[in-house]
Order: C-alpha cells, then structure tokens, then sequence
C-alpha cells in the first residue's frame, strides 16, 4: 500500500466518523514534523496549519511535563481534542453537546486501529516525504545560479529517511500557496549553517513571491 | 457599580480562589497552580525550580487555546486541558483570572472543577 492509498484509507474513515457522529465538524491527522497526513474534505488544509502551529508551539514548551499527549479545549460552542497516535496526532473539532464517550473512543480505539491495520497491511515501512519550515535567507550575485541552499544535516536527513544515496531537488512552498521545485546543494557560508535556513535565488524568491525572513515549507521532491 | 466597589469585589473573589486553590493544594497529586490577575499573581508549586518552565507552558497554553477557539468557532474558552507523559495542566479563566493547575495524569481534573464550583 503506498503513501497515497494509506492517506486515501484515513480521509475515508475521518469521512465515516463525522457521518456517524454529524457532531464533529473537523477532523484531521498530522505528524510530530507537521506534516498532514489525511483530513476530512470539509477543513480547509489552512486551518489544518494553524492548529498545527498553535499545537507546535505547546508541544515545544512542555518538556516539564513529559511529551505532550493530549490537548483538549473546551469552549461555550464546541470542544476541540488533540491526541497523540504512535507519531502522529488526530485533531477533532466538535460541537459541545458532541458525545464525550464516543469522542474518546474515536480518538483512543477506531483511529488508533485503523493505523495498526492500515501498516500490518502495509508491505512496506510508510515512507512520507517529511517537510520542513525553513526561514528564506535571499542570494544575489552573479554566480549564484538557480540551486537553493539547505543544511547538509538536513539533506542527510531526507536521504536517510527516503532510503536515497542523496537528495538534490526539493520542493519549495510558500504560505501563499506559491510553490517551485529546484535544485539543492548545501549551505557554503559557514556562518549561516545550522539556523534552519534555507537560501533562495532572488528571482526564484520573485516566483514564490516570498521575502528575507519569511517562512517556506520544503521537503525532498518526489522523484 | 463605582470603580472602588467594582476593586472591593474583584479582591474579595480573588480571595476566595485563593482559598479553594489552599484546600485543592493539598490533595493528592496536585504540583501546584499559578493564578495570575490582572495586576498580580500568585504561583504555588511543589518544586520551584520549575517556576519558569510552567509560567511559559502556562501562558502558551492560553494563547493556543484562543487561537483554535477562533478557529474552529467554539466560543469563549472554558477550559484547557495539556496531557503529558506523567503530568497535566488544567487552565482556565476564573474572574477574568487565568488560573492553572498542575497535577499529577491520575487526579480527576473534573472533580477540580466542581471544587472551584467551575461546573
């Protein structure tokens, strides 16, 4: 089963859930990188990053409390439950009168089983092509050519991760939806390796329509 | 309401919280709370080396919880719950205070709820 058909599986059963439980009104899977996995058709992927990135920036600070697990928000209208699978992380949005005890069921038993299935099922370990936020850092100059530049230990990363010798192309996309795929070499300026950087070509910068500073998401391109 | 009155009441709240948040600090399981007011606050923690680390969790924890309240539209935040490995935080405004308690995964944060008369 590749990546796709499992992704397929998941937005299928997130589908059944809320078709079962018409109380839940968004429902999603992502990983510890942020990346999404599977989510039903009617959340928009951007609300899908923003909680991510609100989810994120408490999973960053909760060393003191063990790794964080649980996230739940109860709110006058509704609740929101955030819940951690294996390495993943299944975000349901309900409204208040949602059945709790179905909810933890759906979060703590159906998903999780789901996953177990879906990879005993599995021929092969799922590879998904892992993405990471990187800060823009423009290059001007003659001789930059078209090639961006990343962190080797990143590179080493991906091509570890994807079973590959190296990666040389990534994909590049901007928050505006902008996206490009180019060539990647590694971060010759040895004062700016290790800062989760990423260097862009001015004119592939015009492309994307990103600037110094901003945020861009990258992962290894499919080959 | 007169601004010294509205003052008078606000104190007198904050005082009875206080004074839940004394008896809930001596069950079981509970670290500790920190209840921060508009001008003041008051932090109580088993092990205040941690002071720091649960201030940031805390806060970050409020602002996350406004921020997927608005997303997905359910209102104003009653309460926030953050599970960890051994730990949990249970936060929420009280008074327009935000208070959050810290307690061990095995205390009923809902019967913590009915102690301040939350539910």
């Amino acid at each position: 089963m590749n990546k796709d058909h499992y992704a397929v599986a998941l937005k299928n059963a997130l589908t059944e859930v809320r078709n079962i439980c018409p109380d839940v009104s968004h429902s999603f899977i992502f990983t510890k990188d942020g990346m999404i996995i599977a989510g039903d058709p009617e959340t928009e992927e951007k609300t899908m990053e923003k909680m991510m990135r609100s989810f994120q920036s408490v999973a960053e600070k909760s060393d003191t409390i063990g790794s964080l697990k649980a996230l739940y928000v109860d709110g006058e209208k509704g609740k929101v439950i955030l819940s951690s699978i294996n390495d993943m992380y299944l975000a349901l949005a309900a409204s208040k009168n949602a059945d709790t005890t179905y909810l933890h069921s759906v979060t703590r038993v159906i998903i999780p089983t789901i996953l177990k299935l879906l990879e005993t099922i599995t021929p092969t370990p799922l590879q998904l092509t892992p993405s990471k936020q990187l800060v823009v850092d423009t290059l001007s100059g003659f001789f930059i050519g078209d090639s961006v530049q990343i962190d080797t230990e990143l590179l080493e990363e991906w091509a570890k991760l994807l079973n590959q010798k190296d990666v040389n192309e990534v994909e590049i996309e901007a928050f505006s939806g902008k996206a490009t795929q180019c060539k990647a070499k590694e971060i010759n300026d040895p004062q700016l390796k290790g800062k989760g950087m990423i260097r862009i070509p001015e004119k592939l910068c015009k492309t994307l329509e990103v600037k110094k500073g901003e945020l861009v998401k990258v992962k290894p391109a499919s080959t | 309401m007169s601004a010294k009155k509205k003052a008078k009441e606000d104190k007198d709240e904050i005082e009875i919280l206080q004074e839940k948040l004394q008896s809930i600090k001596g069950q079981e399981g509970i670290i500790g709370y920190i209840l921060r007011a508009s001008n003041s606050a008051s932090i109580d923690l088993k092990d205040p080396t941690k002071i720091i680390n649960y201030a940031i969790l805390s806060a970050t924890a409020f602002e996350a919880g406004q921020d997927i309240s608005s997303m997905f539209e359910i209102g104003e935040v009653d309460t926030i719950l953050l599970e960890g490995e051994n730990t949990k935080i249970l936060s929420m405004v009280v008074n327009s205070n935000r208070l959050s308690i810290f307690m061990e995964k095995n205390v009923d944060h809902n019967e913590l709820c009915k102690d301040l008369n939350l539910t």
